[in-house]
């Protein structure tokens, strides 16, 4: 018995189990990720996974999005966007500010809210001491005169439309747009969220 | 926890795999090319083999995960038993600190959680009438990840009703004013969300998120 197990550590068999362990999870992580952002359809930096959620997936397609968006919503109950970068294909940076610009009834359509928040490149959101992370259809928004909104992302308070004022996180940060029972427009893809512009000093 | 994991997810790998690969280069030194061959074959069978069973696994990991932090942690409230629904009464950004599994959640609803199992007998979902507030409750499937059911403003509206859960076979009678809903394999994830518009009306979202219960069906 004492023999057998000498052979076991000398011959590297447990060795040989580890880095198969260790390579089959990361090829299943690169595999998982590849199918998930097969999956993600993107237009202008705004990234959703209509299938996410839904009990008809097929066995990598309800892992890789298993991996990417654990337990949400289905999209007709909530459809989701995030966002890493700005019009350019820059990330964002809490050093800059941004404006999102949604032309006269251009806000996410929904029958029951609609959301965007910022959060650090995790997901969490951070709590900024200035101001609120997060604004919605609740915010009390304030229209430009054509009856389009312009809302503002910055870390400080803005001199002016402080209603339409977005707080940042300092460094990297996404942010993501959620909307709950999306209307017909999002659900058969006609809705497109508009590009999130860098705000030149 | 998590966020750590994902924040040096990658210089962690490389660390990994540049200790492999001087275990290795040790063996091949001490013994020749010979004395990698069948950790080798071994390393590639386990590879090939265990990416299928990962990807098999993952969604039944992932819904399991929640299944350990509810039972053994809660969301805030300490543990949730299983057949228990809890209703968080902070909204997610106040919750983040703690690290919480729905600190990436959204602040417009408060969210609720638990378990349910109805191996042992039916159980019956209560949803008090929320008017005209939105809200869901999502049963996730533990072994494929889906949501194969809702209860909520989209599928069953916003009048209070009672929601009769059980498995597939069960043969017994639906009692009396009650919707059934099968659950597949017996378990399911629920996530209940209800909206909350503002501070001022976070009591009155809580009072109604805390009245969705589940209890069991009497025979």
């Amino acid at each position: 018995m004492s023999g057998f197990l000498a052979w076991v550590a000398g011959s590297g068999v447990v060795q040989g189990l580890i880095m198969g362990l260790t390579f089959a999870f990361l090829t299943t992580v690169l595999i998982l990720n590849g199918v998930a952002k097969r999956e993600t359809k993107t237009v202008n930096g705004w990234s959703a996974v209509r299938n996410a959620g839904h009990p008809g997936n097929g066995l990598l397609v309800r892992a890789a999005l298993q991996k990417a968006l654990p337990v949400v919503n289905v999209f007709e109950e909530a459809a989701y966007w995030t966002a890493t970068t700005d019009s350019e294909g820059k990330r964002f940076s809490g050093e800059h500010a941004y404006r999102l610009h949604f032309a006269a009834d251009q806000l996410p359509p929904n029958n029951a809210f609609w959301s965007l928040t910022a959060t650090d490149t995790v997901g969490y959101m951070v709590n900024s001491p200035e101001g609120r992370p997060t604004v919605n259809n609740h915010s009390g928004l304030v229209p430009n005169a054509d009856g389009s909104v312009d809302l503002l992302l910055q870390p400080h308070q803005p001199s002016t439309a402080a209603p339409n004022w977005l707080a940042t996180p300092q460094g990297r940060f996404k942010l993501m747009l959620r909307a709950y029972l999306p209307g017909p427009a999002i659900i058969d893809g006609r809705y497109e969220v508009p590009p999130v512009v860098m705000v030149q000093p | 926890m998590n966020r750590l994991i994902l924040k040096y997810a990658s210089p962690a790998t490389i660390a990994i795999l540049a200790v492999f690969a001087w275990v290795t280069y040790r063996r091949i030194a001490a013994g020749g090319p010979g004395a990698i061959v069948l950790p080798a074959a071994i390393a590639v069978a386990v590879w090939l083999i265990g990416t299928f069973v990962f990807i098999y696994l993952w969604p039944r990991i992932t819904v399991g995960g929640f299944k350990r932090i509810f039972a053994r942690r809660g969301l805030g409230g300490g543990p949730i038993p299983v057949n228990t629904i809890y209703a968080v009464p902070d909204s997610s950004s106040q919750s983040a600190l703690s690290g919480s599994v729905i600190a990436t959640g959204t602040d417009d609803v408060l969210y609720v959680g638990g378990w349910l199992d109805v191996s042992a007998g039916p159980q019956i979902l209560h949803v008090p009438g929320m008017g005209d507030r939105y809200f869901s409750v999502q049963f996730t499937d533990p072994a494929s990840g889906g949501n194969f059911a809702y209860v909520g403003t989209r599928t069953t509206g916003t009048a209070s009703g009672d929601f009769f859960l059980c498995k597939p076979e069960w043969a017994g009678e639906t009692p009396p004013g009650m919707t059934r809903i099968d659950v597949p394999h017996k378990a399911a994830l629920l996530i209940g969300r209800v909206f909350v518009a503002n501070e001022d009306d976070r009591h009155g979202a809580y009072e109604l998120a805390k009245r969705i219960q589940l209890t069991p069906s009497v025979r």
